[in-house]
């Protein structure tokens, strides 16, 4: 559980206690944070955006790029846009504003632990439109023109912008709840999956460029 | 070194130039009448050119000291004309030093502003024109040198003034820019502190029910607006660099009056309504963007009138390339099945009529969709950019 606000952490660990979960650590910071993550091996960290040391995206980034990554649910108060799509994009699998109810976060907490993509309306229509620009932008190589949305997903992932629950949007396109969740775990992986594919392009580059120079 | 630093530096060029100047007025004048006191008069002019600009490169060394000195070695200099050039001199002729002796007023000028500039050139000029009192003649003696040396004085002290004022100015600007700056780096940490303590109030108040739960909805309510307000205020790490001092002219100005349309539409953000956007700006005409604001506010009145107060509502905002999409929906119970039709046979103008007419207007359409899950109107319209 990562927070830099006492009352929060304490509230929300308590939450968690009662509902079942064994809280292995708890920590306000950032680098901290990474470090006890590493040693503990938390299954799941529940990790607020706004830390004092380090960005919380920093240390998406930094969980997903470790060993044994966790599932990361993001809880943000403030819901800096930017900020949620980073986060999300460096692994970070569910995302929910701390105005969400008890239930409302049990329930994302016990969907992220499953390894299911717990989507906000607000995140569904952020990473609808990170797939508009991918899709917009000129292709950097011509044999990879970023992550596509195949039509089924664009249309599930629209529909849970406009709040339409996972139950809702299987009734209406007559899927299964389960296939439902699938499409959108899907726009999820392929946006994380082009992300590390970026990143490690970037470094090859840079690899390349330095061994010119 | 500062704004300063460039003109120090035009007048140390100036200085050697004249120098050269000089000793080459000298080599074509064969010496003048006397050639060792004239050369050792140029050697004196070269040294003082090196220690004035080492000197005056140095911020701390300039000052009244400095520039008196500076003054009377350049007057010194002149004065000692006749004994270079003798009775040979005639009328018009240039002094030893040539346009040397214009170097100290010009950094009068620039040190010390106009004043000085015209005061070290009167001094000078007073000089020049007791050299050659003995045949002093209006008509005879060029007052163009003194003419010269006060303009020079005065307008460089003048342009110095201006550009220090200027810089100065800047300074200022970049101060207030960079103290904005810190204020909101500050109150992002509080604002979020603040969001902490609302969201868990409304949590906990939703547990406990009763009264607090009164307490829980209304601090939910005040944490959507303070999100929305942190959501939409400067983002200086994503918006394109800002000027440091505004332009004049208004926005209205510019080629194409544009505006953000997600910007535009999280206003609508409450507890009670959801704004989803793409995390990059949808760029629109500002009429585009005002008409489709008022179209969604349309559509949420409509929401409120029928479906309640206590219904939900969610806007989705996409940026389709060619066409932004606005979709409107609530969890009410959706339109009855031939509701619009019958309203608009009664002659009645219901709320999604004067939404069509206005998205229409856009050359954009409306698709309403009406289910159980509630009602759906959604806007598409060109996005109009040239």
């Amino acid at each position: 559980m990562v927070d830099d606000h006492p009352m929060w952490r304490e509230g929300v660990a308590r939450d968690l206690a009662e509902a079942g979960y064994e809280i292995v650590a708890t920590t306000g910071e950032g680098r901290q944070a990474l470090r006890i993550a590493a040693a503990v091996r938390p299954e799941l960290v529940v990790l607020d955006l706004q830390l004092p040391d380090l960005p919380g995206v920093e240390v998406a980034r930094g969980l997903g790029a470790s060993e044994h990554p966790p599932r990361v649910l993001v809880l943000s108060a403030s819901g800096e846009q930017d900020d949620v799509l980073e986060a999300v994009k460096a692994g970070a699998s569910g995302y929910l504003v701390k105005s969400a109810s008890r239930e409302e976060f049990l329930d994302a907490v016990k969907r992220t632990a499953d390894g299911d993509a717990v989507f906000t309306p607000g995140l569904a229509g952020l990473v609808l439109g990170e797939y508009r620009r991918l899709a917009a932008r000129p292709a950097t190589t011509p044999e990879d023109d970023g992550p596509r949305l195949t039509d089924r997903e664009t249309e599930v992932l629209r529909l849970v912008a406009k709040g339409l629950s996972y139950r809702q949007i299987a009734e209406r396109l007559v899927l299964s709840h389960r296939t439902v969740q699938n499409h959108v775990q899907n726009t999820l992986s392929k946006l994380q999956l082009h992300n590390r594919v970026e990143l490690v392009r970037y470094a090859i580059e840079k690899g390349l460029a330095d061994l010119d120079g | 070194m500062g704004i300063e630093g460039p003109f120090w530096r035009a007048i140390a060029v100036f200085r050697i130039a004249s120098v050269v100047y000089a000793a080459v007025l000298l080599l074509r004048a064969g010496g003048y009448a006397h050639p060792v006191t004239g050369w050792i008069v140029i050697g004196v002019m070269a040294f003082w050119t090196g220690i004035a600009t080492l000197a005056y490169a140095q911020p701390g060394v300039r000052g009244w000291p400095l520039l008196v000195l500076d003054l009377l070695t350049a007057v010194g200099c002149l004065l000692a004309t006749p004994y270079v050039q003798g009775s040979l001199a005639t009328p018009g002729t240039m002094p030893i030093t040539a346009t040397w002796v214009a170097a100290p007023v010009l950094a009068w000028g620039v040190h010390k502003g106009r004043r000085a500039g015209a005061v070290s050139a009167a001094l000078v000029s007073a000089a020049d024109l007791w050299l050659r009192a003995p045949g002093f003649d209006l008509a005879t003696v060029p007052v163009n040198g003194a003419v010269l040396l006060f303009m020079a004085g005065v307008v460089i002290g003048h342009v110095a003034q201006l550009a220090k004022q200027a810089e100065a100015r800047m300074q200022r600007a970049v101060e207030i820019e960079a103290a904005g700056r810190e204020r909101e780096r500050l109150a992002r940490g509080i604002h979020d502190s603040v969001l902490q303590v609302l969201a868990l109030v409304q949590r906990r108040g939703a547990e406990i029910g009763g009264e607090a739960a009164e307490l829980g909805r209304l601090a939910g309510e005040q944490e959507a607006v303070l999100r929305e307000l942190v959501r939409s205020g400067p983002r200086p790490e994503r918006a394109p660099r800002r000027r440091l001092i505004p332009a004049r002219r208004p926005a209205s100005a510019a080629p194409q009056d544009l505006a953000d349309l997600s910007d535009a539409l999280r206003r609508y953000g409450s507890a009670r309504v959801t704004v989803a956007t793409p995390a990059e700006p949808v760029t629109l005409p500002r009429r585009t963007v005002e008409e489709l604001v008022a179209a969604v506010g349309n559509a949420l009145d409509n929401v409120r009138r029928h479906c309640g107060p206590r219904a939900r509502a969610w806007i989705l905002v996409e940026d389709a390339g060619e066409r932004a999409i606005v979709t409107v929906r609530d969890d009410g119970p959706g339109i009855p099945e031939g509701r619009l039709a019958e309203a608009a046979a009664e002659g009645r103008l219901g709320v999604s009529q004067s939404i069509q007419g206005r998205i229409a207007d856009l050359g954009g359409t409306v698709s309403i969709l009406s289910s159980p899950d509630g009602t759906e109107i959604e806007m598409s319209v060109p996005s109009g950019l040239s």
